[in-house]
């Protein structure tokens, strides 16, 4: 367990609104290993996005709030850490990715400013050296016409482009760790294909730990090395990919798998969970899926189940394994 | 990247400001002459009392400035001087009205220079600061003073400045005195009871909106996609924030400038008896001088052009998604 590179623990952010309290990510534990892609995977509304913004404590405040638990990366809290040292952190260490490029990118900056900016904010680097260290990465994309991509706005560069100098904006200080939010689902198909290559060589070419967060199965199943199911602001299941997808454990895993169209299959309506997702704002008692549950005991309604590991890499957090 | 078809527009405006100024001009012309009354009523009264015989005397004077002639006749005439560069002979201060103009704009344009600038920094930097602080007691008291700001009359201001600052405390003079130095520190104080008249109705609304702008834009992704960067909050909020919040806010700093230059500024100076045009043209309506209530209408119709022109130049640069053609 010493090639953990970031280990969170029991984190919790709730949001304090008028209508009460979110709790959006409600005691979440997960490690990411050197070089490992992690994958946290759940249905919209799950904590996903919280969770990632809580690692480098992007909640917006208020209304968010890490109210208890603990990121660590090498051995520093960094729910607690000074501000300052976490901005050193922010973007050299740990950089993430967001989801829409569109609003990702500031509108009124142009490609460069914005990679530049990053690169002489952490690395020793002239502007000059700054320039081509961009220009660098950007090919590394596999964008055409480098130069000119740098000098345009975002508006001017089409979704996947637009994507995938973001990913340039992440890896331009080298970190350690990336934390991709969904950056494939405001693309289509075939730009996703690319996209999701680009992060395959990635973990190939540089030793890097990448937390990949996203809905899609098919997604995890390619470059996931280990993955972390989400239910409710809470993970319920973590193991290797190949054996959530091949042999899930928990109800709502099973679920998610055998929501997955077959695509030989073209009769018949598309298998999906009854019910929907619980609102942080009241989630039920015991354990939180179990109105949707179609394995539900007695004591889910009432009690928490705990996270127990039933293999040395294989962790649940269901009764029916207790 | 080349921005060629900037020149065209710009070309293009400026056509349009020639079409537009020209109409006005012909409105005006049109107005102050179907008015019942002369400028030669006013020597008439004293004529006549020295027993001259009054429809002689108006022939002479109605002769000697052309007001003998038919309208269209003299408006030909007059817009052939203006294309000559020349803007007529003022009636009631007996000068050409170049002359009068040349010494008296550099009063209102400091004035609105000074208030425009007061109003915008000042506005800006606690609406910023407003926003950042959204929903502290410091927001909370600078909301609330913005809103007094906005609702009260600026010649009202005037008086209850003059009232507090002049009659009270002593320690500005409650009007202008035409005697200083125009780049002293005295001329500055003299200014500052006028700045505030002018400039806080202004400076109330630019709070208003700067706070509203940056809250939008404060909320947008790509401020979390900054600070993720690891980048300061100064920059996040100076840089990141501000370069997006800019736009409605040069809309509206713009819109006043053009707006105070024909309506805020007269009542200023007015109650500060400050001789700029605003005053000169409020005697020369007064006074039914035409060719100065002409240029002045002209002077402002030509900046309100210019202002909304460079208005939307400044958006082009200002965010680059904007274009004209």
């Amino acid at each position: 367990m010493d090639n953990n590179v970031l280990k969170v623990n029991n984190l919790k952010t709730y949001f304090y609104t008028r209508h009460g309290t979110a709790r959006a990510v409600n005691g979440i534990d997960f490690e990411v290993k050197h070089g490992e892609c992690l994958c946290l995977v759940g249905e919209s509304g799950c904590g996903k996005t919280v969770t990632a913004l809580s690692i480098l404590r992007l909640v917006e405040s208020p209304p968010g709030k890490i109210v208890d638990g603990e990121v660590l990366y090498n051995n520093l809290d960094l729910t607690k850490c000074r501000i300052k040292r976490l901005r050193q952190i922010r973007g050299k260490d740990i950089a993430m990715v967001f989801q829409e490029a569109q609003s990702a990118l500031n509108p009124v900056l142009t490609i460069s400013d914005q990679i530049i900016e990053q690169i002489m904010l952490h690395l020793p680097l002239n502007k000059k050296e700054a320039h081509s260290r961009a220009c660098g990465l950007l090919e590394e994309m596999g964008i055409p016409s480098v130069e000119r991509v740098m000098n345009v706005y975002p508006h001017q560069l089409s979704g996947g482009m637009k994507q995938r100098a973001l990913i340039a904006m992440g890896l331009s200080c080298n970190p350690q760790i990336l934390i991709a939010d969904e950056p494939t689902t405001a693309v289509d198909v075939t730009i996703k294909a690319q996209i999701l290559d680009i992060f395959r060589d990635l973990k190939r070419k540089r030793q890097m730990s990448l937390l990949f967060i996203t809905h899609d199965l098919a997604v995890v199943s390619e470059i996931g090395d280990r993955a972390v199911v989400l239910y409710g602001g809470k993970d319920v299941e973590t193991a290797p990919v190949s054996e959530i997808i091949d042999n899930p454990k928990h109800p709502y895993t099973v679920g998610l798998i055998g929501c997955i169209p077959d695509i030989s299959q073209t009769t018949g309506r598309l298998a999906s969970i009854p019910g929907t997702i619980p609102s942080p704002l009241e989630l039920p008692p015991g354990c939180p899926f179990h109105p949707r549950c179609s394995r539900v005991m007695d004591i889910c309604r009432h009690q928490e189940p705990s996270y127990i590991s039933i293999s040395h890499t294989h962790k649940v957090s269901c009764f029916l394994y207790q | 990247m080349g921005k060629s078809w900037l020149r065209v527009y710009i070309i293009k405006r400026l056509i349009y400001a020639v079409i537009i100024a020209l109409g006005i001009l012909t409105i005006t012309f049109v107005l102050v002459r179907v008015g019942p009354s002369s400028p030669a009523d006013k020597y008439l009264a004293n004529l006549a009392a020295k027993g001259q015989d009054i429809a002689q005397v108006t022939a002479a004077i109605e002769a000697r400035y052309g007001l003998d002639k038919p309208i269209w006749q003299q408006y030909i005439d007059y817009i052939g001087n203006l294309l000559r560069g020349n803007l007529g002979w003022s009636f009631s201060t007996s000068m050409p009205v170049i002359d009068l103009i040349k010494t008296h704009w550099i009063y209102s344009f400091q004035l609105i220079l000074l208030s425009s600038i007061f109003a915008a920094v000042l506005g800006i930097l606690i609406g910023i600061y407003s926003a950042v602080k959204q929903y502290t007691k410091t927001d909370y008291v600078f909301t609330f003073l913005s809103f007094i700001g906005v609702s009260i009359p600026s010649f009202w201001l005037g008086v209850m400045l003059i009232l507090v600052f002049s009659v009270k405390l002593g320690i500005f003079k409650s009007y202008y005195d035409t005697a200083l130095p125009l780049f002293s520190l005295e001329n500055l104080k003299a200014l500052v009871l006028p700045v505030m008249t002018l400039g806080t109705g202004m400076l109330a609304g630019y709070v208003r909106y700067t706070r509203s702008s940056m809250l939008d834009n404060l909320r947008k992704g790509f401020i979390t996609t900054a600070r993720a960067k690891g980048l300061p909050e100064r920059t996040v909020i100076g840089k990141h924030a501000f370069r997006n919040a800019l736009l409605p806010l040069v809309t509206i700093i713009m819109f006043d400038l053009g707006s105070i230059v024909f309506g805020g500024a007269y009542l200023t100076e007015i109650v500060f008896g400050i001789p700029g045009l605003g005053q000169v043209s409020f005697n020369a309506i007064f006074a039914h001088d035409y060719p100065v209530v002409m240029s002045i209408t002209l002077i402002g119709t030509f900046m309100v052009l210019f202002i909304n022109m460079a208005t939307d130049i400044a958006y082009t640069y200002l965010d680059p998604r904007i274009r004209y053609d």
